[in-house]
């Protein structure tokens, strides 16, 4: 697996906000991938630089210096026309909540990068229908957002969030305004989908639903500070029942 | 390209959506461009159908026949005619020939083998139940075949038998008859009934009667002869119903017998200009349309349009900047899913497309119906029934253009500022401080500046108004462009204003984006007011001091000419009932043959007569020379300007005044001075002692006799002056007393009593009566005596001296109301939207324990900031072009009076004064009670309780 | 005495013989505390000795069957209604290896608090790979759906344990950095337990370790929870 090329890469990361007396070092030297099938959870407390991290990876800000390479391309240094066309193919965003455009049922919504990429409404709707499906919320399709759950909606915007050829994820706080068990169905999808290819970002300061990621990375005054790696499975228990 | 298109599909689709979420928003800009959309439309449609085409014109001139002939009366003469057959003019020149004159026998010039049908009219008195009716009696033969599409049959039957007629339904309403009556007409006794009611499809308000050829119009001039007046003049004409139609060709064959011809063919199908040989003669070429003219009426209407779009953007475009602001969140997340500039651009766009799609269908499919709904109402004021009901597409769909055109125009700057928005601060939600453009005010300022310097020039350099006009509308457009800094400006002025105006302000002036277009809108408003207002009030200040008064003050005088004065005694009467009468003085006028004649002859019984001006009184600026031309050329300008300033002969007061009879002479007693506020009792006694009181030296001849010339053959007089020699007539000099000093004598001239005529060997007839009132008669008094004028179916010239009346007022007024209303519109407009801004502060006030009136009155001075920004800058905007055009008037009639002065044409001794006032009341109104009536408004309107429990939801 | 009332809670459903009720209960707390035999048949021969369970006759294979008695369901009803006892909480290693660590000479608080904090995510990540399935399995349907279920909430109390156990460490790591930096501005010349700056782990792990590559499988379950 580590063999494959990772689908998000931030190299040498630093973000400044301001200047002079206040001066705040968002981020300092941040080192990551992420790579195909990995969901990754950034944890942290307040102020660590968690979203600001995540709003650079996805191109809505850019670096005070470093690289962001998603699959391929520098986004560093591309247009922001170039960065809306590759937020439409290459980068889907979850956020804490008011994810799905209100005037747009959830199959249109999920059609909407593809439609604004200049698919024809025809074609992007049956990808969509066929994306809500494959996640199992194709009874959905033709609800507005106001007449879905809170729940439900933030797994309409994971399904937009990897239509087309997207296979980054990145995640705000996704299950931030949830029901603890809520929250947890949105991050099993979050989970499936990383299992099916995708790579994925998620930000959280809750363990538990940090819990979920492949790997934890922990954030503190902008930098990395330490990450786990997950075990495999089995091993948890197998090895204390041959214990036992 | 495709995928521009289906991104634009989304965005419209998102946008379309969202127009119907926030309905009530929504309806409000759909109402703003669907109404002039509706009103224009409408207007088409009525114009396009009330224009008739060629052959539909035809059928209702000339009916079924293929031409209509009419003598030219010319003797005969060949003439040139124009396709339409309405101007025609002999082929000769009669440069100084007696231009010919008299009637051909055009039956002569109807072709053989053709038929014909006589179509003559001429005007009588009819009864009718209130009175009298002046009505035109038309003898057609309706129901004949050719006649069809001249007259509409409503109701009833043609007339068939000689003493029946039909009547216009306009005829029947105002006179109060109906088909199955009688009627009949004054001085003849014959009764006719009247058995149908009809209409003429072009004329929808003439009173006209129509009865069998020779029925009516013939023994009823007998009958009015044999009363001693004169007969009506009748007038001919022929429908022409011939195989094959009359050509161009024929037309101008016809012409050279004097003839001229309506004719179907030619109407169709006209000539070429090149082929019409009445444009090939000096002076009378084809006027209908000149390119220039056209494009100026193109430029104006242009402007018009362009303004009213600009005003509609402007009261529309906050309510767009505020759905992008709203949807600010939706937006970011466009952006997230990687919706580009263009994309965020074109949702924002789209709304105004949606919105002004949405408004063209609607007012245009308003616009249909209401005008299929009103079609007889319209055609009714419009006094003509359409042609068809003509819908043009193209022009529908261009009117509805524009309305497309508006919504996307004022969705512009909103779409524009959403899209400059990074896509992070649209999802944080942070509002920061949002930098207007700086480039718009300087183009602003630039505007400004550029307009100034060209409407200074233009009011101080040349006297160009349009230069003044467009100078100042530039910079009007330049004030509009900088409204967003000057409303920057006002904010600096908040910091020591007590909490709500202080919230108010800030907030109008940190949300510029939704506060500057309604400020400009207001802005915009409000200088045109101002502008005219200013203007007319100047204009108006001027005419009040050049005003002179026809007769004294509260004094009344009405005067009848026709038919030997037989009316005059009802309309004394009349106002003897009808107004406060104070001293009533009858006037007579002297007449000269038949009793029943007017007073400027026309009949060969009648004659008329001259006030005899002796030479030597004759200002030799005007006296007529021997051998022609214009007298004043033979002095300098040195003489003239002596001539006018110092001859009394040139000074010209005493024949100022109304126009009442030649040589202002009346028959009538003291009491007419009386009336006239003359108290000289030398006066009095003079006329008490048969002389004639003239009020003017020129007629008083050296002997210190008037002298009156009784003409009784007009054809040899006219010969005579012709020839310049005097006209040859019985003279009556009578002793006149010429009364001193300078008094004012409003027209009249020279007065002698009944008495003093009859000595003379004048026969006088009745002429008409001067009243004084009491007090002035009110609008109630004046209007029945218009009624019962009216009924007396008399032409009665009716004076009352009311001192000047301003026609402008109501212009005035309802100029100001409008700017009025836009400004509380346009105020309010913004304030709704900063209240739904603004609706998390008020519950975060709330919240912190404000009372609950803190909502109201915020709202109340937000809708007040924005009608003062407004009107404060529109008003200073406004009153400069005024000015501009005051001072470029001033020096156009300064400049005219001092070559007048210079010339020697003018007597006049002051320059003229232009004066310019400000409409304080105008102004005052706009300043203070605009706004405080729009803060009122709001601050009523408003909720005082907000839902302080929906605080979470956003 | 969570052994002795599990295995009542299962005789209440039917006679069960000792290494029957082992394997009902592994399956139904996934394992999570291992059984053995030996323990089974210690537990029934007390329950017996207190009258709660009775010796009832034998299977077809000769196994020994054990069948709850009156006052053996008493007991359970009593053990289901009574919360769980917290007035003496049980003693908690971490919590002791924190407490004495302040002050310590020597020692980086910060880097104890965070290595442990890796650790317990680590375990709670674990547990969250063992609940997917779980998820998957109870979807799933099936025969064994209830012991799935019991399984699941067994997991997830495991979970929120340590997820407690993650914000305490969260807590601690934030009261001590606010307590160093009044310190600091103060008495700048004391400050005893937490240097701004992380010491232990600061280099970031390197991106190329294989987030699903074989590390060591930790073969102890997360502190803080205890096997009676």
């Amino acid at each position: 697996m580590s063999t494959q090329q990772p689908v998000l890469q931030l190299q040498n990361l630093t973000r400044v906000h301001g200047a002079g007396a206040t001066e705040v070092h968002a981020l300092r030297g941040i080192d990551l991938a992420v790579y195909p099938g990995e969901l990754v959870a950034v944890m942290g407390p307040s102020g660590s630089g968690k979203s600001t991290l995540l709003t650079i990876a996805g191109g809505l800000d850019t670096p005070s210096s470093g690289r962001v390479i998603v699959e391929d391309t520098d986004i560093t240094t591309a247009s922001v026309k170039e960065l809306a066309a590759l937020r439409r193919r290459s980068i889907g965003y979850v956020f804490q909540d008011y994810n799905l455009i209100p005037a747009l049922t959830a199959a249109e919504n999920v059609a909407l990068p593809r439609e604004l990429d200049g698919t024809s409404a025809r074609k992007a709707r049956v990808e969509a229908v066929a994306a809500l499906e494959e996640m199992g919320l194709g009874h959905l399709a033709d609800r507005f957002p106001d007449e879905m759950s809170g729940g439900q909606q933030q797994r309409v915007a994971i399904a937009r969030a990897l239509v087309g050829d997207r296979r980054l994820v990145l995640a705000d706080e996704p299950t931030g305004a949830l029901d603890s068990e809520t929250g947890e169905s949105v991050l099993a999808l979050l989970r499936t989908r990383c299992d099916a290819g995708a790579a994925g970002v998620l930000v959280t300061h809750e363990p538990r639903f940090a819990a979920w990621a492949d790997r934890v990375v922990f954030l503190r005054d902008g930098a990395i500070v330490d990450q786990t790696v997950r075990s495999e499975a089995d091993s948890l228990l197998s090895g204390q029942v041959a214990e036992a | 390209m495709k995928t521009w298109f289906h991104s634009w599909r989304a965005a419209i689709r998102i946008a379309r959506r969202d127009a119907w979420r926030s309905k009530g928003r929504s309806s409000l800009v759909l109402a703003m461009i669907a109404l002039p959309i509706l009103g224009v439309s409408a207007l088409d449609l009525t114009y396009r159908s009330s224009e008739l085409s060629p052959a539909e014109r035809v059928e209702r001139t000339i009916g079924a026949a293929d031409a209509r002939f009419r003598d030219a009366q010319v003797g005969g003469v060949p003439i040139f005619q124009d396709p339409t057959g309405d101007i025609h003019t002999p082929v000769k020149e009669y440069e100084n020939e007696p231009w010919p004159s008299g009637a051909t026998d055009v039956t002569k010039a109807i072709p053989a083998g053709s038929t014909v049908l006589t179509d003559s009219n001429a005007s009588a008195k009819l009864t009718t139940t209130h009175g009298l009716l002046m009505t035109e009696v038309r003898e057609l033969k309706a129901s004949d075949p050719v006649a069809r599409g001249i007259m509409t049959l409503l109701d009833g039957r043609f007339p068939e038998k000689n003493d029946e007629v039909m009547a216009t339904s306009h005829f029947l309403e105002s006179s109060g008859l109906s088909v199955g009556s009688t009627l009949s007409a004054r001085n003849f006794d014959r009764p006719y009934r009247i058995v149908g009611s009809y209409e003429l499809p072009d004329a929808l308000g003439t009173d006209q009667v129509n009865a069998l050829p020779g029925a009516f119009l013939a023994p009823y001039a007998k009958a009015v002869e044999k009363a001693g007046l004169p007969a009506p003049d009748t007038s001919l004409s022929y429908l022409v119903r011939k195989a094959g139609g009359f050509t161009w060709n024929t037309v101008k064959e016809i012409n050279t017998k004097g003839v001229a011809v309506v004719s179907r063919a030619v109407m169709i199908d006209p000539p070429a200009d090149s082929e019409v040989p009445l444009y090939q003669k000096d002076g009378w070429g084809n006027y209908q349309s000149s390119p220039a003219a056209g494009a100026a009426e193109l430029a104006s209407l242009a402007t018009v349009v362009g303004l009213a779009m600009l005003e509609i953007c402007l009261l529309a475009g906050p309510a767009f900047a505020v759905g992008a602001r709203r949807s600010r969140r939706q937006l970011g997340l466009v952006g997230a899913n990687g919706g580009a500039r263009s994309h965020i651009r074109a949702i924002v766009l789209s709304g105004g497309l949606v919105i002004g799609i949405a408004a063209a269908v609607t007012g245009t499919v308003l616009a249909l119906i209401l005008t299929l709904l009103l079609q007889p109402v319209l055609e009714s004021t419009m006094g003509q029934r359409f042609g068809a009901f003509d819908i043009r597409p193209l022009e529908l769909l261009g009117i509805a253009l524009l309305a497309v055109l508006t919504g996307l125009l004022a969705a512009i700057v909103p779409a524009v500022t959403a899209s400059r928005q990074t896509v992070l601060a649209s999802l944080t939600g942070r509002r920061g401080i949002r930098r207007s453009s700086r480039v718009l005010p300087l183009i602003g300022l630039a505007a400004l500046l550029l307009g100034g310097a060209v409407a200074l020039f233009g009011s101080t350099v040349s006297e160009q108004v349009t230069l003044v006009a467009a100078g100042s509308a530039l910079a009007e457009l330049g004030v509009v462009a900088m409204t967003p800094a000057l409303v920057g400006l006002f904010g600096r002025t908040g910091r020591w204003l007590p909490l709500s105006p202080r919230l108010a302000l800030r907030d109008a002036v940190r949300n510029r984006g939704r506060t500057a277009p309604a400020v400009a809108a207001v802005l915009a408003a409000v200088a045109g007011t101002v502008a005219v207002s200013t203007y007319m009030a100047s204009r108006e200040a001027q005419n009040r001091a050049e005003y002179e008064a026809t007769l004294p003050y509260g004094v009344a005088a009405a005067f009848v000419q026709e038919e030997g004065g037989r009316d005059v005694p009802a309309v004394r009467e009349a106002i003897q009932r009808q107004f406060p009468v104070d001293v009533r003085a009858d006037v007579e006028r002297v007449s000269v043959g038949k009793p029943g004649c007017p007073p400027w002859g026309g009949d060969p019984a009648c004659g008329r007569y001259e006030v005899i001006v002796p030479r030597a009184n004759e200002c030799p600026l005007y006296a007529s020379l021997p051998g022609g031309g214009d007298p004043s050329e033979k002095y300098t300008p040195e003489q003239r300007r002596k001539l006018v300033t110092e001859d009394w002969r040139c000074m010209d007061s005493a024949s100022s005044g109304m126009y009442l009879s030649d040589g202002g002479l009346v028959v009538g007693d003291a009491k007419l001075l009386q009336v006239l506020g003359v108290d000289d009792p030398a006066t009095v006694k003079a006329l008490a002692d048969g002389k004639i009181v003239s009020f003017n030296r020129a007629l008083v001849q050296k002997n210190g006799t008037i002298a009156i010339k009784q003409i009784t053959d007009i054809a040899a007089a006219d010969k005579a002056s012709e020839e310049n020699r005097p006209a040859p007539g019985k003279v009556s000099s009578l002793p006149a007393y010429l009364v001193p000093g300078d008094q004012k004598s409003y027209g009249l001239q020279a007065l002698m009593t009944p008495a003093t005529a009859k000595a003379a060997g004048l026969s006088t007839v009745p002429m008409g009566v001067y009243v004084s009132t009491d007090r002035l008669p009110d609008s109630e008094q004046r209007q029945k005596l218009d009624g019962d004028l009216a009924k007396l179916g008399s032409n009665v010239e009716l004076h009352l001296e009311e001192g000047f009346v301003n026609d402008n007022g109501i212009v005035l007024l309802s100029l100001a109301i409008f700017a009025g209303l836009v400004t509380i519109g346009a105020a309010g407009i913004a304030t709704g939207l900063a209240q739904a801004d603004a609706e998390a502060d008020l519950k975060t006030l709330a919240a912190v324990g404000a009372p609950p009136r803190v909502r109201r009155t915020l709202s109340g001075f937000q809708c007040g900031v924005v009608a003062a920004m407004g009107v404060i800058l529109g008003s200073a905007a406004g009153l400069l072009p005024a000015v501009g055009l005051r001072l470029t008037e001033e020096r156009n009639q300064i400049r005219m009076y001092e070559q007048n002065v210079a010339e020697g044409w003018s007597g006049e001794l002051t320059p003229p004064h232009v004066p310019i006032v400000v409409p304080w009341e105008t102004l005052a109104g706009l300043l203070v009670a605009v706004p405080l009536g729009a803060a009122l408004l709001a601050a009523l309107v408003t909720r005082s309780r907000g839902a302080l429990a929906r605080r979470a939801a956003t | 005495m969570s052994i002795r009332h599990g295995l009542l809670a299962l005789l209440e459903r039917g006679p069960r013989y000792g290494s029957q009720l082992r394997t009902e209960f592994e399956s139904r707390t996934g394992s999570t505390w291992p059984l053995n035999v030996g323990q089974v048949y210690t537990t029934l021969n007390r329950l017996e000795r207190d009258g709660m369970v009775a010796q009832g006759g034998e299977d077809d294979a000769g196994h020994t069957l054990y069948a709850i008695t009156d006052s053996g369901r008493t007991e359970l009803r009593t053990w289901f209604e009574k919360p769980v006892d917290r007035t003496s909480p049980a003693r908690d290693e971490l919590a002791i290896k924190l407490a004495m660590a302040v002050g310590a000479p020597g020692v980086d608080i910060r880097a104890v608090i965070q290595s442990q904090r890796r650790h317990t995510v680590k375990a709670m990540q674990d547990y969250t790979r063992l609940k997917a399935q779980a998820l998957l399995a109870v979807e799933g349907g099936g025969a064994r759906e209830r012991d799935d279920v019991a399984w699941l909430l067994v997991l997830e109390q495991l979970i929120f344990q340590t997820e407690a156990e993650a914000r305490w460490l969260d807590h601690c790591e934030s009261r001590l950095i606010r307590l160093s930096a009044t310190a600091a501005t103060g008495a700048p010349a004391s400050a005893p337990a937490a240097p701004a700056a992380p010491a232990a782990p600061a280099a970031p792990a390197p991106p190329a370790a294989a987030p699903n590559g074989p590390t060591a499988p930790s073969t102890s379950i997360a502190p803080g929870t205890s096997i009676p």
